[in-house]
């Protein structure tokens, strides 16, 4: 039997993947031409023969060298995962995000006012106050199931589906986790501004945000709409049932 | 830039692995087999036009290879259908219908399906 690994590698020659996939993919060739001289031999063709037979039907050895590296590291492969990411999650995200904050301009635009609840009791000059605007606040389920089936008909997984549906509050949070930066940035910006203009400088002075009013901050706008839309999407989050 | 020819003789091999797949796991051996016997021969895939076709479906999460023993006692890399995989069936297969309907009205193709 001959070495058939020796002469896939000696006509393949070095494929720069990783070693033990440049292995793995001689063997499987291997195989198939053992494969293949067997069955040859199985219709009465001499042994050197069918194994000769079997390594001359591949005609052009630098080609298949081509295409398996074309195969293994093509753009078009990661075009492809890009293109099946944006279809299962960025378009859906986006659809969740458009929608959610769409219907919040319009109930703010409408002036509809929403429910405050102070926090009376924080010992701090200015009390925080949760925010609710019920009926978006309402409406989020419906939003979240949109994102999650859209994600689903579209092939994503459950964490596609679940990330398209929460794209909201991630956003939301987000948001806020930069706000500081952006703000000192800012502040260290005013000064540059104001040096020729006469104006006098602001002084730059930090203060750590007060805990509960970052919590009633991330509970309005974080906590509550991801509890929301994480229930519109729920029933599609369960397995999916394939295609007929 | 893929030719017509390749690029038809890709897409319709896919279209067939997946097939194939979906009925059962196959090493790439047993999957060239299959297809000539299926197709009384009309389609041909041998190992340089198989393998890279198959690794392009195994990079797209379509397909995953998984060395198992097979019935002759040799390790295999039998490849499985995925989830993913199985989603691209019906669009592929809808896609070839409507390719070989508007060959038929073109040219008097008529498509088996």
């Amino acid at each position: 039997m001959p070495d058939n690994q020796g002469l896939i590698r000696e006509r393949l020659g070095r494929l720069g993947l990783e070693t033990r996939r440049e292995e793995e993919i001689v063997r499987e060739l291997s195989e198939h031409l053992a494969d293949h001289a067997a069955a040859l031999e199985a219709r009465g063709v001499a042994r050197d023969a069918a194994a000769r037979e079997a390594l001359d039907s591949v005609s052009n050895w630098p080609e298949l060298r081509n295409e398996i590296l074309s195969a293994e590291t093509e753009e078009a492969t990661m075009n492809y995962q890009m293109t099946y990411r944006t279809k299962v999650l960025w378009l859906p995200a986006l659809v969740a995000l458009t929608l959610s904050s769409s219907l919040l301009a319009i109930f703010q635009f409408s002036g509809l006012v929403p429910r405050f609840y102070w926090l009376s009791k924080t010992g701090m000059s200015v009390h925080p106050f949760f925010t609710f605007y019920l009926p978006w606040l309402i409406a989020l389920p419906l939003i979240g199931a949109v994102a999650a089936f859209w994600s689903q008909r579209a092939g994503g997984k459950a964490i596609h589906r679940l990330l398209a549906a929460l794209a909201p509050p991630i956003g939301m949070l987000g948001f806020f986790l930069i706000t500081p930066f952006i703000t000192l940035l800012v502040y260290m910006l005013i000064p540059l501004f104001a040096k020729g203009s006469g104006h006098t400088r602001v002084p730059l002075t930090l203060h750590a945000p007060p805990m509960i009013g970052v919590l009633v901050v991330l509970v309005s706008w974080v906590l509550l709409p991801a509890v929301g839309l994480f229930l519109g999407a729920l029933p599609f989050l369960r397995k999916h049932q394939p295609q007929s | 830039m893929l030719g017509i020819d390749t690029k038809i003789k890709r897409g319709s091999g896919e279209l067939a692995i997946l097939a194939l797949l979906n009925q059962e796991p196959l090493h790439g051996y047993e999957i060239s087999k299959r297809i000539a016997q299926v197709t009384g021969g009309v389609l041909q895939f041998n190992l340089a036009s198989l393998y890279p076709l198959l690794y392009r479906m195994e990079k797209r999460g379509w397909v995953k290879g998984k060395w198992e023993e097979a019935k002759s006692g040799r390790k295999r890399r039998y490849y499985h259908l995925t989830r993913n995989g199985k989603k691209q069936l019906a669009p592929l297969r809808q896609e070839w219908g409507l390719f070989f309907q508007a060959l038929h009205r073109i040219a008097g193709v008529a498509h088996a399906g």
